[in-house]
């Protein structure tokens, strides 16, 4: 496969200024996620140390394989939730690698309101439940949670994919023949009781673990009973007289080599074969990415310089070099893994809808999975563009997309509006795996044309009611429009909400993407078939 | 098709077969029998063909192959022979910039009668959220630049249009 050829020029002055502004980014970027993962109030730490329990991170570190990978997904859940008061939405979840097999990790973080569930905690944890089942990924479950935040259970307990899609997802992966262990590290009350409980194996940790429907202060105002924690559902009582619990560990450090134990008498499925190549790094600095991504959104950039800095060995095979040329596709390979690559280079017209539909039919047929790379501001618009059908050329594409069977994955790299993030496997298109670079941003359309279309709106109706508006009055309207939506299309509000596995450096995409693709072949890979493409 | 190898900046084209017993190099000049044996010394070899024992090292990097022999050192490099074999890229470049897609213009660095280099930025347009750079397709003379800054065009419209180049 042939090297790509890069035209970056690194001492050139808008490169330097890219560089630069990039940097600056990545350096909020990067100070956010470790005040995330680290800094708690100081009463918090002292009351977990009081407890006699370790923190989220060093059970991690006793739990997986010393010097593997964790790909940890949505670091910012929550970042813009709650004041702020709730980093990571209280848990952590991601891909880890335990006895040399991967595993998915669900571990409630109790430095953080006990490790009390919020709706973005809920969420978080249904969407690792799905990569699980989707990937059949085994689960480990690290329990230590104070239950369902009471003031928002309206947003944690009903609906479909809240509480009960936790325990659900459960039952699922359990009759789908994926194993799960629970490590019981703090109380699982009422609901939380049920995910040690539909674990195949479940470890208490003597002392500090517990698990029972309701605990002391609620069976008191039930039924009167007086009864202490340890003799109402601790490791002892569970372990020897109940059932519900599997294994008693004396301490933390006990409890997490028992669970790994486990894991390893587990048995192996073999993993899905795709084609690989032996494994090669970029010919060029994934770091020169910085200096490529444009510091102004509305500037242009080649998606092939992006990939160089990507793909094994910076070697593309471009699929229809001369066709639909906003759109590239190609084959390439990510940590040794044949991948097909889509690639916004502009607007998506007639012939680059058709030419993504095509190549994925082909990816399917030759079971490839598929590497979207977003940079998209829409499918193009106007007369002549209708009348070529351009909704159905759309349409083509997401059929084909939508229709996929190999497992697909996308980088939201720059541009992500309208229909083109639908077409380009956003979200609601089961990407294994979406990650977001810092400076991407995600809406309906642009801000401008966003803010511009809401303030006629309002103007208009004021000019109904006979009203004239001042330049300036036009002005107060739109200006809070736009500054709200300029926030509201913001990498942090998307993984905020869970739109999306996590902010990237995109240094590191190349490495989240292999192990995505990596976590991904443990599932077979069904035979291609589509629903009605409109030729 | 053969492999391409560049051997001290000359094209070489072969390839290597295992008959079962023994390697053979198909070169355009026929077939040549050869067996090639590591030493154990760093780089070291030994390589027998046509009855002829030669010492040799090697140097293998992700280029280029350094081989040692009789005192001399050949470079080798292998040639990609879908890059090769490309040829020049489609011929004579247009003298016309034409529109890719309706748009407005953001932009224009130069005014007819300007000489320009080839890709240079000759102007920027906005379409659908997103600038365009417009770059010269070769070196060249402005002849018409009919649009500036804030006109729109309509697709296909011919933004600016290069001198024809004398012949």
């Amino acid at each position: 496969m042939r090297r790509i050829e890069s035209q970056i020029d690194t001492n050139a002055a808008d490169f330097k200024a890219n560089f630069a502004a990039m940097s600056e980014r990545l350096k909020e970027f990067h100070a956010r996620q470790h005040a995330a993962r680290y800094e708690r109030p100081q009463r918090d730490i002292e009351r977990l140390a009081r407890q006699n329990k370790l923190g989220v991170r060093d059970r991690l570190e006793l739990l997986l394989d010393p010097g593997t990978p964790f790909l940890e997904f949505s670091t910012l859940a929550a970042c813009r939730e709650y004041d702020g008061a709730v980093p990571g939405a209280a848990v952590v979840t991601g891909i880890g690698i335990v006895q040399g097999r991967e595993v998915a990790i669900h571990a409630n973080d109790a430095s953080v309101k006990g490790g009390a569930w919020y709706p973005h905690t809920v969420k978080k944890i249904v969407r690792l439940l799905d990569v699980a089942l989707e990937n059949r990924l085994p689960v480990i479950h690290i329990c230590d949670s104070a239950g369902g935040f009471l003031p928002l259970q309206h947003g944690v307990f009903p609906d479909r994919y809240l509480g009960g899609r936790v325990f659900r997802n459960q039952v699922k992966l359990s009759q789908a023949n994926i194993p799960q262990i629970a490590v019981v590290g703090g109380h699982c009350t009422a609901g939380g009781a049920y995910v040690p409980t539909l674990s195949d194996y479940n470890i208490i940790i003597e002392g500090t673990g517990a698990i029972f429907l309701g605990g002391p202060p609620l069976v008191k105002a039930a039924t009167g009973e007086e009864v202490g924690v340890q003799e109402l559902g601790g490791a002892v009582m569970h372990t020897s007289v109940s059932g519900t619990g599997d294994y008693r560990a004396a301490t933390e450090q006990h409890a997490f080599s028992l669970a790994r134990e486990i894991v390893g008498q587990w048995k192996r499925t073999p993993k899905t074969i795709i084609e690989t190549a032996a494994f090669e790094e970029p010919y060029y600095d994934p770091k020169e990415l910085y200096g490529i991504i444009p510091k102004d959104r509305k500037t242009q950039f080649d998606m092939r310089e992006v990939l160089a800095r990507i793909v094994d060995g910076s070697r593309f095979h471009e699929y229809q070099p001369d066709y639909g040329t906003t759109m590239v596709c190609g084959f390439a390979h990510i940590w040794g893994y044949k991948v097909g690559i889509l690639a916004n280079n502009g607007v998506l017209f007639n012939d680059s809808s058709l030419k993504a539909a095509h190549f994925m039919q082909l990816c399917n047929q030759n079971r490839t999975p598929l590497v979207f790379f977003q940079n998209i501001t829409g499918y193009m618009v106007g007369r002549e563009y209708e009348e070529r059908g351009i909704a159905k050329d759309g349409a083509k594409m997401l059929m084909a997309q939508g229709g996929s069977v190999v497992p697909k994955f996308t980088v939201i790299a720059n541009a992500s509006y309208g229909a083109g993030n639908y077409g380009m496997c956003g979200r609601a298109w089961d990407a294994r795996t979406l990650f977001m670079w810092p400076q991407a941003e995600i809406g309906v359309m642009g801000a401008d044309q966003a803010a511009n279309t809401m303030a006629d709106v309002k103007i208009r109706q004021l000019q109904r009611e006979g009203k004239e508006l001042t330049e300036e009055e036009i002005a107060a309207i739109r200006e809070p429009v736009l500054e709200k939506y300029k926030r509201d299309v913001e990498a942090y509000t998307s993984t905020s909400e869970l739109w999306d596995d996590g902010i990237l450096d995109p240094a590191d995409t190349r490495n989240a993407l292999g192990m995505s693709i990596s976590a991904s072949l443990n599932a077979p890979i069904d035979e291609p078939h589509y629903g009605i493409f409109r030729l | 098709m053969r492999r391409i190898f560049q051997v001290g900046g000359v094209e070489a084209e072969c390839w290597l077969i295992h008959d079962g017993s023994r390697f053979i190099l198909n070169t355009p000049d026929g077939a040549v029998p050869c067996q090639l044996d590591a030493t154990g010394e760093p780089g070291g070899h030994v390589l027998r063909t046509r009855g002829v024992v030669q010492e040799l090292r090697l140097a293998i990097g992700p280029d280029s192959t350094f081989v040692h022999l009789n005192g001399r050192a050949y470079e080798i490099g292998r040639v990609d022979p879908a890059r090769r074999l490309a040829g020049s890229d489609g011929g004579a470049a247009d003298d016309r910039i034409v529109a890719p897609m309706p748009g407005v213009v953001v932009s224009v660095a130069f005014k007819p009668g300007d000489a320009v280099k080839e890709g240079q930025p000759l102007l920027v347009i906005e379409s659908m959220k997103l600038e365009t750079t417009l770059s010269a397709p070769r070196d060249g003379v402005i002849a018409e630049m009919p649009f500036a800054a804030g006109d729109s065009f309509g697709l296909k419209a011919v933004l600016a249009q290069l001198a024809p180049e004398e012949k």
